[in-house]
């Protein structure tokens, strides 16, 4: 169904991933602290390795999330149609010649500001869940997530960009109304999980790209082994 | 013309038929006015319509009516219809045809009563019919026009609903009502089970008035038109799936409708993650129903609706349970501030969110009502309600709803009578004294309506817990105390409280928190417990004193004043400090009284005082103690001079440390005591001293000694041989201590029997022995024993042991031989030499006497031969005795057959041969005769191959084997008993067998191990068709198909018949391979791997 994701990471990876993200996650923003000491390619790397990592984390948090929604929408072959309303969100899909062409910094806008704005909507689900222990385990992707817009940013600070304008774009709530009925509103839970997939697995590929461009600084080895 | 009296009579024949008939038959000519039908709608008017049997073109109709006998009225028409008043009883009418011409063609005369009008209210009209489409409900308004009918007319109405664009009936359902000469609107309501947006509904009415007071027919209205709720369907760009986000009770049915834009079809629709059958609906709307609806999960149960093109529309449905009335309800307040109500809540209701059960708590005497947040998760659901001035008594009704329905419990609680008080909090402790304090806590709420009562509970390590109750005026938020007196001094104590209302007990509160507190020092209660003793010197005299106990000594004893008054005068005085309990005053050979009295930092206790004065005492006995329990019985007679009670005292010794002395006290009227000490342990010997007290003095009354336990002596006494004879010894043995006696010494036992030093035979009290001597020595002060009646030069084992009433002490052992004894052994020598001399010299005298006699028998100058006992000797045997069978020449004969007879089985063939000419041996196809094949011997006959491929002979039946073999295994080796298992039987056996019994074998030999082939390879003659080969042979190998002609076509059949062994058992690992020449290469290489 949502199958948007790379080659699959293996265990030991996954262990590394998530060391990464709780390097990232700590309260005191990490990325935009971390990124003047460590250099813009150890920035970008462990961006990268958060991507991954929520990518990771997306999978089986969209698993339960899915199952909660109950059938059509946990079948594996449930293909709806994008209504409109599903148009609000940013869309991850563009065109790949399009994509080679962007410059690293409209890449990067595009990420903090599709992240940023996925966020909210992200956020919003929270509220509405039935369950305790998804609540929960919502709340705890968010912070993930909010740990990978900081990251961007951190990126982009290192490399002398400057962050979009208005970080969050528009404001999800104006321009498109609340859901009318509960069914549509399951829709856009769906949309906005499969989209968030998409855009981890594009921003993969961004940061990949990104990493190759600037290659690491030699003190990478050294944070690392600390963080092991 | 009525003047006429022709006319006349014509009328009046004319009215006769009319009154005879029915009004409406029809009996006229053509043109004749016929069918006159009178209907009224509302009792007054009334509608009167005919029909003119003529097809003929006519012009106007005159109608004439007269009511009542009054002047007639006529007017013309030119339809066929008129309208005139009801009338009282009847009417008569005249109706006349003309031509369009103008000319009568037909006139007829009708009388209408009463009963032949015809009552059918007019068709009611719809007002509205309004569609809740949340509700699925229609909402019906109609007009009763009661104001046209007199009052209380009873009206019945029918409604009729309707659906789809085909119009099919739904339901339809009565209502009633009572006309009031008033028009009165009526309102109803039909809740639709699909979703009114599915499709269009329709709905009809009519009525029936029951005027019981019209003789006439009386009849349903007509319908009144159809008024309509479109559905969605009928819109231009109406989609959607209905009903939205529904919560329906667990059970319901539901009707889902999926309505789409026109030109799409509906694929499927599903309900969860099952396809239900679609109802079509119209072009535009299909719908499914779901019966008995379970329980949704928490995000509800999805309905989708799969279209052409990619279509696809949802919605979600909640099915779940109404509120369940909530349990166990019950208020009370902890600080009169807030009323706390809690209840459990039953069975969950499976909705969530904004679906989820709603509490409110209403409470009815002031009317104020609260909603209550309630969390979900809690088993328990807890409301507050604030505490409303003034007001003491509450009436709550805690309302529950969800979307399904609502349901309440309902409490009346006087608030007094529920107070918890919330938990006592920063208590402390204040003291006063040694025996009291005062406790401080605080109560976070406000009581001043009602008195507390609060418990303190007293605990400290010495004395059992104890409650004291306390109750007091309650206070506003306020800090409460509590005096405590007759505490202990010195003493941990801890405390806590707990409070509750007094009037009303409800429930106590929680316990505040633990506080501890140690209680000041007071001096010492008494004095302490004295005993002197004077040194053997007799110049120093020592002090004992036993400390007090916790309660008595009221602090820590810090140290003891001694001090040894002589007629108020102070000889000496000492200060001893902890934790000595003994000093030793220099008082020479003067006595005194002594006082010593206990301090501690509170002061000092009242003086003990003892004099030092010992009376004398003579003749003083040691009687014993008997053990009692785990203490010492000790009694002793009444002194009457005795007049301030008796003492006795003994002494502790712990190892090398001298002893520690212990007394206890009795009153004079005592003669007995047990004397029980934690320090008195099992075989250990205690003296006791027992004094009297007199004013004077004290005196030794007497002394006794005793155990708690007598316990077998630790060892026995060294004992030694004194002297030792041939029949005697004499052993010695030495005192014991007493502490190795552990026990009142009893006596010895000495046993004694025949015994080498020698550790590996038993020892002498463990072995029944039946030579052991035992002998007991009761008279302790003997200390020698000689055991005589011993044999002489005999090794004995001795063995002394002592005993108590505690039992036998293990035992000394000693080995003794005792001396030879010489004049035994000479009388042993001279006794038996002295007989033979005695029996020489008798058979000398004998023989010397009668020498003729015996000369003449044994040695006569002639023999003669008849006398001679020898000759005769030789001659007896060889005649009479058969038995010598080493004389016997001729009968015994070597049996040659010997050497081949090791075999049971041999003489055994020899019979079945015989036996072979008469006895059928037709071995059964089915091979099961393997274990009996060794008894199935029969004499060969003519060879297998020939056998085999020619004709059977015609007495055998065809088919099975004829060939016949002889067992030569079975004669070959006997070890094989008939009765041993069949496998083994198969393969030592596996001699000449015919080809029917191959497949038995087959199967056996698979299992065959290793070493069972070994044993065929030695065991003797071998048959020489390998049995192994055949084996080997799957059936469907190709070699398989010929495999029985080419066995039959080896093996050496003459061989077997002579019977002799041509082979010898060694060769018998080369016999097959020869036989093997007759086989195929598949054979080969299926019998490779067996080799």
């Amino acid at each position: 169904m949502l199958n948007v994701a790379g080659e699959p990471p293996g265990d030991s990876w996954g262990i590394f991933a998530f060391l990464c993200a709780a390097l990232c996650n700590l309260p005191t923003v990490p990325a935009l602290n971390g990124t003047e000491e460590l250099g813009a390619g150890q920035s970008i790397q462990k961006t990268y390795d958060l991507t991954r990592y929520l990518e990771h984390q997306l999978r089986t948090l969209a698993g339960t999330y899915l199952n909660y929604l109950g059938p059509p929408f946990n079948e594996p072959d449930f293909n709806p149609p994008r209504l409109a309303r599903a148009e609000r969100l940013p869309s991850a899909t563009v065109d790949l010649d399009l994509w080679r062409g962007l410059t690293d910094n409209a890449r990067l806008a595009a990420n903090y500001r599709a992240y940023s704005r996925l966020l909210k909507y992200l956020r919003g689900l929270d509220s509405q869940v039935g369950t305790v222990e998804l609540r929960h385990r919502l709340g705890h992707f968010c912070s993930s997530l909010q740990g990978l817009v900081l990251s961007i940013a951190g990126v982009m600070s290192s490399l002398g960009y400057p962050l979009p304008a208005g970080p969050a774009g528009p404001p999800p709530s104006s321009g498109t109304p609340a859901a009318p009925n509960d069914f549509l509103k399951k829709m856009d839970d769906f949309w906005l999980l499969k989209e968030l997939q998409t855009w981890l697995w594009r921003s993969a590929k961004d940061f990949n790209r990104l990493k190759k461009k600037v290659p690491p600084a030699v003190v990478t080895l050294r944070i690392e082994a600390r963080g092991f | 013309m009525w003047t006429n009296p022709n006319l006349r009579c014509l009328l009046a024949l004319a009215i006769l038929c009319l009154t005879s008939l029915v009004h409406s038959r029809e009996i006229g000519s053509q043109g004749d006015p016929q069918n006159l039908k009178c209907v009224t709608h509302n009792l007054r008017k009334m509608v009167c319509t005919w029909d003119i049997s003529s097809k003929r073109r006519h012009g106007q109709t005159e109608f004439c009516y007269t009511i009542d006998d009054v002047i007639p009225k006529c007017f013309k028409t030119k339809e066929k219809k008129v309208e005139i008043p009801v009338p009282g009883s009847s009417t008569t009418v005249k109706i006349t045809t003309y031509s369009i011409s103008g000319t009568a063609f037909a006139t007829r005369h009708f009388e209408i009563h009463k009963k032949d009008i015809s009552f059918v209210p007019l068709a009611p009209r719809i007002l509205s019919l309004t569609p809740d489409f949340s509700t699925s409900t229609l909402t019906l308004k109609w007009s009763d026009n009661g104001s046209a009918f007199p009052y209380g007319l009873d009206a019945s109405w029918e409604i009729e609903i309707l659906r789809k664009e085909t119009m099919e009936d739904v339901t339809r359902e009565s209502y009633n009502s009572k006309l009031t000469h008033e028009d009165i609107i009526h309102s109803w309501n039909w809740k639709s089970d699909m979703p009114l947006e599915c499709t269009s509904h329709y709905a009809r009415i009519r009525h029936y008035i029951n005027i019981t007071q019209f003789d006439g027919h009386k009849d349903w209205s007509d319908w009144s038109p159809v008024e309509v709720v479109p559905g969605k369907d009928t819109e231009p760009s109406g989609s959607g799936l209905f009903p939205q986000d529904t919560v329906v009770a667990v059970g319901s049915n539901v009707t889902f409708c999926c309505v789409h834009e026109e030109g799409r079809q509906v694929q499927r629709m599903s309900y969860g993650a099952k396809d239900y059958p679609l109802i079509r609906l119209s072009s535009r709307s299909s719908a499914i129903r779901v019966l008995n609806a379970s329980a949704s999960d928490a995000s509800g149960t999805n309905i989708v609706c799969r279209m052409s093109e990619n279509g696809m529309d949802g919605t979600v449905l909640f099915v779940g349970y109404g509120p369940d009335t909530p349990e166990d309800l019950s208020c009370e307040t902890s600080n009169f501030v807030i009323i706390k109500c809690t209840w459990k809540p039953g069975r969950a209701s499976g909705l969530y969110g904004v679906r989820g059960t709603k509490y409110s708590l209403i409470e009815s005497i002031s009317g104020k009502n609260v909603s209550c947040e309630v969390n979900e998760m809690k088993k328990e659901r807890v409301c507050g309600f604030p505490v409303l001035a003034d007001q003491k008594t509450y009436s709550f009704v805690l309302g529950v709803s969800n979307p399904i329905g609502q349901t309440e419990a309902s409490l009346l609680v006087d608030l007094n009578q529920r107070v918890n008080p919330e938990t006592p909090e920063k208590l402390t402790v204040s003291e006063n004294s040694s025996t009291s304090v005062r406790l401080r806590w605080f109560i976070n709420g406000s009581f001043a309506e009602i008195r507390l009562l609060c418990q303190i509970e007293i605990s400290s390590a010495h004395s059992e817990q104890k409650l004291h109750n306390v109750s007091m005026p309650g206070g506003k938020f306020s800090t409460y105390t509590a005096q405590l007196n007759a505490l202990h001094p010195y003493t941990k104590y801890r405390f806590r409280v707990r409070c509750s209302a007094a009037d009303h007990f409800w429930r106590w509160s929680d316990w505040s928190g633990t506080e501890e507190h140690t209680t000041l020092e007071a001096p010492p209660a008494r004095g302490p417990d004295i005993w002197r003793e004077r040194s053997p010197s007799g110049k120093s005299l020592r002090i004992f004193w036993k400390p007090l106990s916790l309660s008595e000594a009221n602090g820590k004893i810090v140290s003891h004043e001694v001090s040894c008054y002589l007629l108020e005068e102070s000889l000496e005085h000492k200060e001893v400090t902890e934790p000595s309990n003994s000093t030793e005053i220099k008082l020479g050979r003067n006595d005194c009284v002594i006082s010593v009295v206990a301090k501690n930092h509170a002061g000092s206790s009242p003086p003990s005082r003892i004099t030092s004065v010992e009376l004398p005492s003579d003749n003083v006995k040691t009687d014993r103690a008997v053990a009692m329990g785990n203490g010492i019985y000790i009694s002793w007679n009444s002194y009457p001079n005795m007049t301030c009670g008796y003492i006795v005292k003994w002494c502790h010794s712990s190892g090398s440390e001298p002893c520690s002395v212990d007394w206890q006290k009795f009153p004079s009227n005592t003669t007995d005591a047990v004397i029980k000490s934690a320090l008195f342990r099992p075989g250990v010997r205690y003296n006791f001293s027992l004094y009297g007290c007199k004013s004077s003095g004290y005196q030794l009354l007497k002394n006794i000694t005793g155990y708690t336990k007598e316990l077998p002596p630790k060892r026995a006494p060294n004992f030694t041989v004194e002297e030792t004879s041939s029949d005697s010894i004499l052993v010695k043995w030495e005192d014991m201590p007493i502490e190795d006696c552990q026990g009142f010494l009893e006596g010895y036992r000495l046993s004694f029997a025949k015994g080498e030093k020698d550790s590996l035979k038993p020892r002498l009290l463990e072995s029944g022995n039946p030579e052991l001597k035992v002998k007991n020595i009761t008279d302790l002060t003997k200390k020698s024993l000689k055991i005589l009646d011993l044999q002489g030069k005999t090794s004995y084992q001795l063995d002394l042991q002592a005993y108590t009433a505690g039992g036998l002490s293990p035992p000394n052992s000693l080995y003794v031989v005792t001396k030879e004894d010489s004049v035994g052994l000479i009388i042993a020598i001279l006794i038996p030499v002295a007989v033979v001399v005695l029996l020489g010299v008798v058979a000398s005298i004998f023989c010397y006497r009668k020498r003729e006699w015996i000369k003449e028998t044994f040695y006569p100058e002639i023999p003669n031969p008849e006398n001679s006992k020898a000759l005769q000797f030789q001659k007896n045997i060889c005649e009479g005795n058969k038995s010598l069978k080493t004389l016997e020449m001729n009968p015994c004969t070597p049996n040659s057959v010997e050497v081949v007879e090791t075999q049971s089985a041999a003489p055994k063939i020899e019979d079945t041969e015989m036996m072979s000419a008469t006895t059928d041996t037709i071995v059964p196809e089915d091979g099961s005769d393997s274990e009996t094949e060794n008894h199935v011997v029969v004499s060969y006959c003519p060879p297998i191959i020939e056998e085999e491929i020619s004709n059977p002979p015609m007495d055998e039946p065809v088919g099975l084997s004829q060939v016949v073999y002889i067992d030569i295994q079975s004669m070959y080796q006997p070890q094989i008993k008939p009765e041993e298992e069949s496998e083994i039987d198969i393969v030592t056996t596996a001699g000449y067998k015919p080809q029917m019994q191959l497949p038995v074998s087959a199967l056996k030999i698979e299992s065959r191990s290793p070493a069972e082939e070994e044993s065929d390879k030695t065991a003797g003659y071998r048959p020489q068709a390998n049995t192994n080969a055949w084996n080997m042979d799957t059936p469907d190998s190709p070699g398989s198909v010929e495999s029985n002609n080419e066995n039959a076509s080896f093996g050496s059949p003459c061989s077997i018949n002579s019977r002799q062994f041509l082979l010898p058992p060694k060769d018998d690992e080369d016999s097959p391979k020869p036989s093997n020449t007759g086989w195929s290469f598949t054979h080969f290489f299926q019998n490779k791997p067996n080799d």
